[in-house]
């Protein structure tokens, strides 16, 4: 296990076309860190780069404090799960798993093999070495019955272990994951989820795993890194990416239902002034905004942070999604549709409420396009 | 919009075509109804002829010929069909005859025939000839006035040229000689050649001409019909009394021939060698370089009289009849004006053939300078001799004629065909030592002549009773697929659909039955079937197994052809494949310009076959070919020789180098390679590359397992082409020398078409069908231990 850290990372395409601007991350030894962004955003770019599956233009790439820009894949000593698995269709699950362990084999010569007994002794222990280790990690995933079947026999589940196990036998520098969930159902993928941070606790190997879906990064991650046309837009713990956004970008990526953003413009005093009404901000909100006065802002504020049935502002019902144990409610009012989120309740659609948000939890922002966070 | 304009265009096209293939049928069909119902009662008679080196101008003068037969006999009107040059005419003829349909009228050459007559295919003119005597008719014509010869071509009786019944009237001929260049023997200070040289006179000139630089003495051509008119030059032949006895054992006979090998190959300059495939036959005069050329006859003036004068680069020429050996001698090569035994107007048959063949369209056709006319007054009048044209020596040919003879051939083609193969082995391409390759041809001779499949009095084969049982047979099983039609697993819309795909399918289901089941059936009962393919099939013999006894226990033709065929799919297969995967990995990298490189690689792919092969002819010339010359710096210097591909070596290299020419046509194969190499997966790749393997790993452990199922059917395709190889060889070589090159389609195509026995061709194609099924079993039942195939069912 080693740490990886890209500096001024970047990918330029031969058309032009500019992937990752100047990516800089540092990913701490047996740290689990999710590249998580719309799709496009270069997170699998990045990842592909770390794996030298693509060249890196600009910038370098250190695994292990070694700069690693010119080394081929095959001499980087990193393990990659695929989005398709890339299970060798022609190979069984074994041969699948040991491939790559026999390519990196002291005794692979087959005709010093066939010429020195010695040397052939030593190949057949090795060979017992690749079987074991095989076998060790597919118990680990619970797929030993599996071991003589093909591919094409095997459910997407089932792949997705092997794929897993085809990169467990091997001790990489860093686990690569590039959305290696994303062709399962959900109920699968939430196992799936619950065992890759298990795999993680008890190998406490570098990993860096990219996908698009939000929850399963902030479900992984130590760290996420949050992606945006090329460009890193936060780094931080999910809870760090969750409470403090760096941006409108961030704050409306993350979380489910996504965030409220509300336009309108801060009065003297801490009021913000709406379509739907005037707020008074809470004075940890607006200290600090004093330039702000007069101008156009964002407000943004989770769905859990909107209560529904008390307060002042008003507005009608227009849908409920009703999960059981909670609610979404999406409310129209001065024009704009507000989701909140709460405990279940007698909430009719169509109805007329009153609604408050908790403006405590609420985040002001630049509303031009670098929607840099205010406050 | 452009999509509206594409799809207008679209619909133009596919209107065009509807109303070409409509206007196709309806015209035919216009044509053919016109004649069936026409109210024009006079009697039509078919004529069919060539004009091959005459060109346009001989096919108008029969055209006008006919115009003016038509004018003076009303009563009847003439159809001609003119098919092209002679190979094409007797394709055609052959075709037309065997479906009992020839033509009433028709060229036929005097060396075909024996073998016309001896099929029944010819009427014996006498009969018309002597009742026009006696009815006094006034445009009869007059035996007395041809050249003797010439009419004596024409005569056969059963066993032997020159006697017997009269299957034609010549309508003009050719005696051979040597076309010289003149100005080349004046700067060899040579003698001009008299009409009465001999064989040192020639063979002196020769040599003469040989020492000037760059230059060669003589092109003598090797074919059958020359090496017997140059062993009638010393009183010899090849055949003796009969076919049947050979006289090649005659030690005066034997010693001839080694003059001619010797002076060709032993002397260097005297002769041309006779190794080039492209440096030989009458086109070889026209570089300037070479002395003489012949024997050839009359045919070659009209492009040799397109030889500019010296003063525009050319040079002049003249010719010279055979040099004499201890006798003097020449050969009559003729063309006959003849009748369809089936005619069913002899009459109106005979007074066309009497008109084509009299005097006046005799001298019309002599204007073309082609050949000379047999009525002596025709050929003796300024109509042939004109001297304002080349050759000076017209009047050589006329002198010959009054010596000359006819060279007459057995009925069986084979004949023919294995004395010029085997012989040329022996004189031309001196692959094989003379004396064994004289041996060779009387053995092979022999084999034939006491074929017992030709012996044998066979029983005609049954049709009225194959018929029957087809019938029958046939009827049963649209019974039993009516009755499981009808059968309770249908619903009643499913048999509509059922109905309803049948009716859609149909015209390719007729397609299918009329011109390929049925043939497939044909040719499998011809397999047990002697039939000569010019004869009505009501003419075929039952033989039972016999043509398949004969084929696997006493034709050493056939294991020959096997032999060039496997070995050339042992090398054409596995090359090929390996050479069209490594273009295909080539033609996979991005690169700029890659769609250029991929369309010059596949180029040679839609190029002719035939053109191809004469192209493939130049390159592979043991002479001056490009295969040579480029081989030759880098094997020179290990002091070994490039290959003479289709002359002394063509045992060893004659069929590699076709397999050598194959790999230009990889383009296709290449194309399936390529489109499976963009099929593998690029994460499959990738993962490989992660674990660690490098590129060659990757192209053995992933891109070929990926790729084994279009490498399979690759291989099943290339084994199944290796099989069907007969262009380029009919081209290049036909099969020569000896059989080193005759592929087993060539050669089905040889007994099918050359010496008529369809039967015995069919037997061999289905021999050929039944090797490559078992190939193809073979290459699919291993193919699950090595064929990868996706998503499951192999």
């Amino acid at each position: 296990m080693a740490p990886v850290s890209l500096q001024s990372v970047s990918k330029v395409y031969a058309n032009g076309v500019k992937a990752v601007d100047s990516v800089s991350l540092s990913i701490a030894d047996g740290e689990f860190v999710v590249l998580v962004g719309p799709s496009g955003c270069g997170k699998s770019t990045t990842l592909r780069m770390i794996a030298g599956l693509e060249e890196i233009s600009a910038g370098s790439l250190l695994v292990g404090g070694a700069r690693m820009n010119d080394v081929p894949a095959r001499n980087r000593n990193m393990a990659m799960v695929f989005q398709n698995y890339a299970l060798y269709p022609h190979l069984d699950v074994r041969r699948n798993m040991a491939f790559g362990l026999e390519r990196r084999r002291t005794h692979g010569s087959v005709i010093k093999a066939v010429l020195s007994p010695s040397y052939r002794a030593a190949r057949a222990a090795e060979q017992q070495a690749i079987d074991t280790r095989v076998t060790a990690a597919a118990a680990t995933l619970g797929i030993q019955s599996l071991l003589q079947r093909k591919p094409r026999e095997l459910s997407g589940g089932q792949r997705q272990r092997v794929a897993v196990g085809r990169a467990l036998v091997r001790d990489p520098v860093a686990f690569l994951f590039d959305e290696p969930l994303s062709n399962l159902d959900a109920k699968l993928r939430g196992e799936m989820r619950t065992e890759l941070r298990l795999l993680h606790q008890r190998l406490r190997a570098t990993m860096v795993y990219v996908t698009h879906d939000q929850e399963e990064a902030m479900s992984l991650a130590d760290r996420l890194v949050v992606m945006k046309d090329g460009v890193v837009q936060q780094v931080g713990t999910p809870s760090e990416v969750y409470g403090h956004p760096a941006n409108r970008f961030v704050a409306g990526f993350v979380g489910t239902p996504s965030m409220n953003f509300i336009q309108g413009s801060i009065e003297a005093a801490g009021v913000f002034r709406w379509g739907g009404g005037a707020l008074q901000l809470p004075p940890t909100r607006w200290t600090g905004l004093s330039g702000w006065h007069g101008k156009p802002v964002e407000l943004g504020i989770r769905p859990d942070q909107i209560r529904v049935g008390t307060g002042s502002c008003k507005g009608r019902v227009i849908t409920v999604e009703n999960y059981g144990d909670r609610m979404d409610v999406v409310i129209e009012s001065g024009g704009r549709r507000i989701t909140s989120r709460l405990p279940t309740a007698s909430i009719r659609e169509g109805s007329e409420t009153t609604f408050e948000p908790m403006l405590d939890a609420a985040h002001l922002f630049d509303p031009s396009a670098a929607g840099a966070t205010l406050a | 919009m452009a999509r509206a304009l594409g799809r207008f265009l679209q619909g133009l096209l596919a209107a065009g075509a509807v109303l070409l293939v409509g206007w196709a049928f309806v015209t035919v069909g216009a044509r053919e109804l016109g004649r069936l119902f026409s109210s024009d009662d006079r009697t039509e008679i078919v004529v069919m002829h060539w004009s091959g080196e005459g060109g346009q101008e001989e096919d108008a003068i029969v055209e006008a010929a006919l115009q003016r037969f038509s004018a003076q006999n009303p009563a009847i009107r003439v159809r001609r069909i003119n098919p092209g040059d002679a190979a094409s005419f007797y394709t055609k003829l052959q075709t037309m005859m065997a479906s009992g349909d020839p033509p009433d009228v028709f060229y036929v050459g005097s060396e075909r025939i024996p073998s016309f007559v001896d099929l029944g295919l010819l009427l014996p003119l006498d009969d018309l000839l002597a009742a026009d005597t006696q009815a006094n008719v006034p445009d009869r014509l007059d035996l007395r006035g041809f050249f003797p010869s010439t009419v004596a071509a024409f005569r056969f009786d059963g066993e032997g040229s020159g006697r017997g019944a009269l299957y034609g009237i010549p309508k003009d001929f050719t005696t051979v000689g040597f076309y010289w260049n003149k100005d080349l023997f004046a700067r060899a200070g040579v003698q001009p050649p008299r009409d009465d040289w001999t064989w040192d006179d020639f063979i002196a000139a020769a040599r003469q001409i040989g020492r000037l630089p760059d230059c060669t003495g003589a092109e003598f051509v090797t074919w059958p019909a020359m090496i017997r008119a140059y062993l009638m030059t010393d009183g010899l032949d090849i055949k003796g009394s009969s076919f049947e006895t050979l006289r090649t054992g005659e030690r005066a006979v034997f010693e001839s021939l080694d003059r001619l090998r010797s002076w060709r190959h032993d002397e260097r300059g005297a002769l041309t060698s006779g190794k080039s495939k492209i440096a030989s036959g009458s086109s070889v005069f026209l570089s300037g370089k070479v002395g003489m050329a012949g024997p050839f006859g009359r045919w070659v003036v009209p492009s040799y009289r397109k030889i500019p004068p010296p003063s525009q680069g050319g040079f002049a020429w003249d010719f010279a009849p055979m040099p004499r050996g201890t006798t003097s001698a020449n050969i009559v090569l003729t063309v006959s004006w003849s009748i369809s035994a089936q005619t069913a107007h002899p009459n109106e048959s005979w007074r066309l053939v009497r008109f084509l063949a009299g005097e006046q369209t005799q001298r019309e056709l002599a204007t073309l300078g082609l050949a000379i006319p047999t009525i002596r007054s025709a050929a003796e009048s300024p109509a042939f001799l004109d001297p304002t044209l080349p050759p000076e020596n017209d009047a050589g040919y006329l002198r010959a004629a009054e010596i000359a003879q006819i060279v007459d051939w057995s009925p069986n083609p084979q004949f023919e065909a294995l004395m010029g193969s085997r012989l040329d082995q022996g004189l031309k391409t001196a692959d094989v030592p003379l004396p064994e390759a004289i041996a060779n041809f009387e053995r092979d001779w022999n084999a034939e002549c006491t074929n017992p499949l030709k012996a044998a009095v066979l029983p005609a084969m049954p049709w009225k009773a194959i018929a029957i049982g087809s019938i029958l047979l046939l009827a049963i099983g649209l019974c039993a697929w009516l009755l499981w039609l009808r059968s309770g697993s249908f619903t009643g819309r499913e048999r509509e659909e059922e109905r309803a795909g049948y009716a859609l399918a149909s015209p390719w289901l007729i397609g299918f039955l009329l011109f390929m089941a049925f043939p497939v059936v044909m040719s499998l009962l011809l397999a047990f079937a002697r039939w000569k393919g010019v004869s009505p099939l009501g003419q075929a013999a039952f033989t039972g197994f016999a043509n398949f006894e004969q084929i696997f226990t006493a034709d050493a033709r056939f294991r020959t052809s096997i032999r060039v065929t496997l070995w050339y799919a042992v090398i054409a297969v596995p090359t090929g494949q390996l050479l069209a995967l490594l273009a295909a990995l080539l033609m996979n990298t991005k690169v700029r310009g890659i769609h250029l490189f991929r369309a010059a690689w596949y180029l040679p792919s839609v190029l002719a076959g035939v053109g191809v092969s004469v192209l493939w002819r130049w390159v592979f010339d043991s002479d001056h070919g490009l295969m040579n010359m480029a081989l030759e710096p880098l094997l020179k210097p290990l002091g070994i020789m490039p290959p003479e591909w289709f002359g002394a070596d063509a045992g060893l290299w004659g069929a590699p180098a076709f397999a050598i020419m194959s790999l230009w046509f990889i383009g296709g194969t290449m194309m399936v390679y390529l489109a499976g190499l963009q099929q593998v997966p690029a994460d499959l790749l990738e993962a490989a590359a992660i674990d660690g393997a490098g590129p060659l790993r990757r192209f053995f452990s992933v891109t070929l397992p990926m790729l084994s199922p279009v490498i399979l059917f690759n291989t099943i395709m290339a084994v199944i082409s290796s099989f069907q190889v007969f262009t380029q060889s009919f081209v290049m070589t036909g099969g020569e020398p000896g059989d080193l090159t005759r592929f087993l389609v060539l050669y089905i195509f040889n007994q099918g078409f050359d010496f008529y026995e369809m039967g015995y061709a069919s037997a061999l194609a289905w021999i050929l069908l039944v090797i490559v099924l078992s190939l193809t079993v073979v290459v699919l039942r291993t193919s699950n231990r090595w064929v990868h195939v996706e998503g499951g069912a192999k």
